[in-house]
């Protein structure tokens, strides 16, 4: 096997799969180097368990469509389904017309901001003077373009809306509850922001991008991790599982390959990363990056707020009020607005969340539930003992059951895995689900921060390729696919 | 019935805003009138004698803001404003410690330096930034915000001035402008500084008046709102209006009164009258009716709307627009005499810092859950406060010998949570004293005989503002300074140059762009847009070069 390739990418989460796909299917020669023994990252089903975007092209795996039931404390447990809300039971419920003209006018605009996503951030650096600085300018005006034809009202909503937080949002347009609580919920989790934290409506647009259904990987979400996998492997890519990298070759401010924890060395003119910002730095060697953006990458905000319960069933529970169908939806608990807030507030000072917001889940074919838990701390004061670890088990078990009695009967055993545990096992830096908070302060040109937010590193020929670039977390591939697209643009691969 | 008197323009409201309107238009030639609900003139600029001999700024407290350019127009040192600068600050700690802000330049490194010497030179960065985001906005105060929606000409060449100036920044700038603009006050200092109690004090000014927490993205634009002023020049620093915050609301009265202006105070407009969609006058509470073609009001836009115009003289879609207007009460304020000059046992005789702005809050974490408190409708158990002694400057502020304490307390809630319902009615003298109790625990932290010393003091809550001044859930600036309220969406999208829907009717005070403090720049700009209303572009109104 040849030791020198076109392009190394570091790291075979779904987004280095990504970019590595992208780059053999333009006949360059790819190597992916993974520490772990499988690849797919933080899309493995210990991790995660929903898609909130469809699968990029190329990518093939089997995923249906599911339902989002909010549960309520008094039995009156809302159903979600594209835009619309019912009750469980089958009633109107009351709220459903301010609901459904929220959802639509949230999805539309989202589909527009959408377009930002695509490729790199729009940026500056050129002028407005050089072709190169006109064709970005020219992408910003097609944005523009685009949310003119909205119509005056609609713009006018739009640029109101844009950065403010989904507290406000939902409650000026209907009573607080399940229905808000499902929005509000969706809106923070995986960030480190409560409902009243401004920036909050932009992360929930983030999630309706494609429309705002949630589906459900049939096969378990390392299906999805596979067929990303299948599509780099079918274009050509080279991805080897169980070698971590150890470090960048760096001479001359030119990346010249890597080298590996087998002791081995690749070459290659262009090295990708998903891992972290400094993460990344620490690889190259610091001495090789300007002081001023090691200080940068130094204050990224990350700090993941995220855990993941897997509960292990002798059977199946029962929730009440639902029936066994509706039982096999997304469930949330996030019984209103202000208890998602109030969810938020420990997290902040490095405490367990005593009533957490919970997305529950059953897999196909499976006797588990499926928890992400929100607000926990990476790391809390009291550090992550055996204590802490069963506290929080119990809180979110004694949660779950005040809504399906009888479950701690039915309980085979539990698998946590705490922010804490997510960094030590994936590299996200923080174990944060997006590798940096999708804050307002780190998206498009400050994503993940001023002077990295177009892919290019620092050295010639180095990229960031993960969630912390442009446009951020979630499975979608995308940060992974731009970079690969801005490699091929430079020329250095 | 009562008279029917004709001007040419009424104002509705004499606070600093609707005077400077008042006062331009009064020096355009118009005949003006100025109504005033209060038996004084000021609104949340006042000098008050609630106790014999000292005289309590009772709202606003210290002077920064308020336009240079609109000061040098007014004359307003002619009619006796002076303003005077004040030294530094301190924070104390609850060990007998402190941090001191001292204002020479030295002199604060070596503080800085006895707490974290890592600190030093990230002060010298984070003020490098705040100065660089300070010049980069001050242009915008004294400019009405550009329609993006709009194809007037007007809106564009704002528009394309905005655009001028992001792009005279260049890329790099820009892009750190959108991430100052967009971060939270607690994560700007978490980056630049390793000391708790430095952060501490640094990040009041980013919470001052909002109904957020330091950690609330948006935030650290709000400490540009109190780091844009200056006095005489010297950029960031606050001062005292000699004789308390009246002083201005007095100047510029003079200069209206001076200018031919007429002012009626002890009646407040009960409604905005309007006939065929353009406004003819107002009726007063007391019966009497003025008539004019432009009514400007100095009230916040909910107030103005809501409560003094009749709904079926507005459009639906405003009117839901401003009901959506957010405008939280989140402070409240303790205005103190004393016998003489309180102790602070930790700092040194006469220290100069003692004569500026003095807390005890000494983390973020302590703030941050000050807020928290707040948002579930109490007031904060660990209050933030910005406390200063204006007597020991301004001696007209108290008797010999005796002084004068103003202390700003966050947060406070409007609709304080009681009995398991949130209700303003739920503010009873017994929880205000509760409340002042908690505030005066928390000042005994660095000054132990503060209760000894205490001859008369007022406890004002979020509702005693609003019911006095007028300020709707008694918020400061007249409306939360959040993105989806700043700029072009203030007060509401569409209407952010101080028209309204009622032809010949504005909107003069901090709800609009701008925003509050005692900045009067929503007053001359919104005089600005009427005078050019009326052809009358002769007549000079402050624009920021």
């Amino acid at each position: 096997m040849s030791d020198k390739f076109d392009a190394i990418v570091i790291g075979a989460g779904h987004n280095g799969l990504s970019a590595a796909a992208s780059l053999a299917a333009h006949g360059k020669s790819v190597c992916v180097l993974e520490r772990a023994d499988h690849v797919g990252g933080m899309a493995s089903d210990r991790m995660a368990h929903l898609l909130y975007n469809p699968l990029p092209r190329g990518v093939q795996a089997q995923t249906r469509q599911i339902d989002t039931v909010s549960l309520s404390p008094d039995g009156k447990h809302v159903v979600l389904r594209d835009g619309i809300a019912s009750y469980a039971s089958g009633d109107a419920h009351p709220d459903a017309k301010a609901f459904k003209t929220l959802h639509a006018r949230l999805v539309t605009y989202a589909a527009l901001l959408n377009t930002l996503a695509e490729s790199a951030p729009p940026g500056l650096d050129q002028g407005l003077t050089s072709l190169a600085g006109l064709r970005e300018m020219s992408r910003l005006a097609k944005l523009g373009i685009g949310v003119k034809r909205l119509g005056k009202p609609e713009m006018r909503e739009f640029l109101r809306i844009l950065l403010t937080n989904v507290y406000d949002l939902l409650l000026d347009e209907m009573p607080d509850g399940p229905l808000p609580g499902a929005l509000a919920s969706d809106a923070v989790r995986g960030a480190f922001a409560g409902p009243r934290s401004p920036g909050t409506v932009l992360t929930l647009m983030y999630r309706l991008r494609n429309g705002g259904s949630v589906s459900l990987p049939t096969g378990g979400m390392g299906t999805i991790a596979d067929a990303y996998a299948n599509a780099a492997r079918k274009a050509g890519a080279d991805i080897r599982c169980g070698v971590g990298v150890t470090g960048v070759i760096v001479e001359d401010d030119i990346v010249l390959g890597v080298t590996t924890s087998d002791g081995g060395k690749l070459l290659a003119p262009a090295v990708l990363s998903s891992a972290g910002p400094m993460q990344t730095m620490q690889m190259a060697g610091i001495p090789s990056f300007d002081i001023e953006a090691v200080r940068r990458a130094r204050n990224l905000r990350a700090k993941g707020t995220t855990a993941k319960l897997n509960i292990e069933l002798k059977g199946r529970p029962e929730f009440t009020g639902l029936t066994k169908e509706q039982s096999k939806s997304r469930l949330l608990i996030a019984p209103s607005v202000a208890d998602v807030e109030r969810a938020f507030n420990p997290a902040k000072y490095g405490e367990l969340p005593s009533a957490p917001s919970l997305e529950i889940v059953m897999p196909d074919g499976q006797d588990r539930l499926s928890v992400i838990v929100s607000h926990v701390p990476e790391n809390p004061k009291s550090g992550w003992t055996e204590k802490e670890r069963g506290t929080l088990t119990e809180t979110v078990i004694a949660a779950i059951e005040a809504y399906a009695p009888g479950l701690r009967d039915q309980i085979a055993s539990t698998d946590l895995l705490t922010p804490a545990d997510i960094a030590r096992l994936t590299g996200a830096p923080g174990g944060h689900w997006h590798h940096a908070e999708m804050g307002l302060d780190q998206m498009l040109t400050t994503r993940p921060t001023v002077g990295m937010a177009r892919y290019r590193f620092g050295v010639r020929g180095l990229y960031l390729c993960g969630a912390s670039a442009h446009p951020g977390g979630d499975v979608t591939g995308m940060p992974g696919r731009n970079s690969a697209a801005q490699v091929l643009l430079d020329g250095v691969a | 019935m009562g008279q029917h008197d004709r001007y040419d323009a009424i104002v509705a409201g004499a606070g600093h805003n609707g005077l400077t309107t008042a006062c331009y238009l009064a020096k355009a030639g118009m005949k003006v009138l100025v109504v005033e609900k209060n038996d004084w003139i000021g609104g949340a600029a006042v000098s008050r004698s609630l106790h014999e001999g000292w005289t309590y700024s009772n709202c606003s407290y210290v002077c920064s803001l308020l336009r240079r350019e609109i000061v040098r127009d007014l004359e307003l040192p002619r009619f006796g404003l002076q303003v005077i600068p004040y030294e530094g600050g301190a924070s104390f700690t609850r060990d007998g410690d402190y941090f001191a802000y001292h204002s020479d330049h030295d002199a604060l490194r070596r503080e800085i330096a006895r707490h974290e010497p890592r600190d030093v030179d990230a002060y010298d960065r984070f003020s490098q930034t705040v100065i660089r985001q300070c010049r980069f906005i001050r242009p915008f105060l004294l400019r009405s915000a550009p329609d993006p929606t709009s194809f007037k000409v007007r809106d564009l060449q704002e528009l394309l001035y905005l655009v001028k100036r992001a792009h005279g920044l260049g890329a790099k700038e820009l892009a750190e402008t959108l991430r100052f603009w967009t971060m939270s006050i607690g994560d700007f200092l978490d980056e630049h500084f390793e000391n708790d109690l430095i952060k501490a004090h640094l990040a009041g000014s980013g919470i001052i008046g909002t109904g957020l927490g330091v950690y609330s993205p948006g935030t650290a634009y709000v400490l540009l709102h109190h780091y844009m002023g200056d006095v005489d020049g010297a950029i960031g620093a606050w001062g005292f209006a000699r004789g308390g915050m009246g002083a201005i609301s007095k100047a510029l009265g003079d200069c209206f009164e001076e200018a031919g202006g007429k002012i009626v105070t002890g009646s407040g407009v009960d409604r905005f009258q309007v006939e065929g969609g353009k406004i003819i006058g107002v009726a007063l509470e007391n019966g009497d009716e003025y008539r004019a073609p432009i009514v400007a009001s100095n009230m916040d836009v909910k107030r103005t709307f809501l409560e003094h115009t009749n709904a079926r003289d507005l459009p639906e879609d405003f009117t839901r627009a401003v009901e959506r207007f957010k405008i939280r009460g989140s402070s409240g304020k303790l205005n103190i005499a004393l016998d003489a000059l309180p102790e602070f046992p930790a700092a040194p005789k006469n220290a100069s810092f003692l004569r500026g702005d003095l807390h005890c809050s000494t983390s973020l974490e302590e703030l941050e859950r000050a807020y928290d408190d707040w948002k579930e409708g109490q007031w904060s158990s660990n209050p933030y406060f910005d406390m200063l002694i204006p007597s020991q400057i301004d001696p007209t502020m108290a008797p010999p010998g005796k002084h004068m304490m103003t202390v700003f307390v966050q947060y406070a809630p409007y609709d304080l949570l009681a009995d398991g319902k949130r209700s303003a009615e739920n503010w009873t003298e017994e929880r205000k004293k509760a409340f002042a109790d908690c505030v005066f625990d928390k000042i005994e932290e660095a000054c132990p005989d503060i209760r000894q010393r205490v001859v008369h003091a007022e406890i004002r809550t979020p509702k005693d503002i609003e019911r006095e001044v007028g300020l709707t859930e008694g918020n400061i600036f007249q409306g939360e300074l959040t993105f989806d309220q700043l700029l072009f969406n203030r007060p509401v999208p569409g209407y952010a140059n101080y028209a309204t829907p009622i032809d010949g009717m504005y909107l003069v005070g901090s709800s609009a762009h701008p925003g509050g403090g005692v900045m009067a720049a929503p007053g001359a700009n919104a005089a600005r847009e009427i005078l050019r209303k009326l052809g009358k572009t002769t007549s000079k109104v402050a624009t920021a070069a």
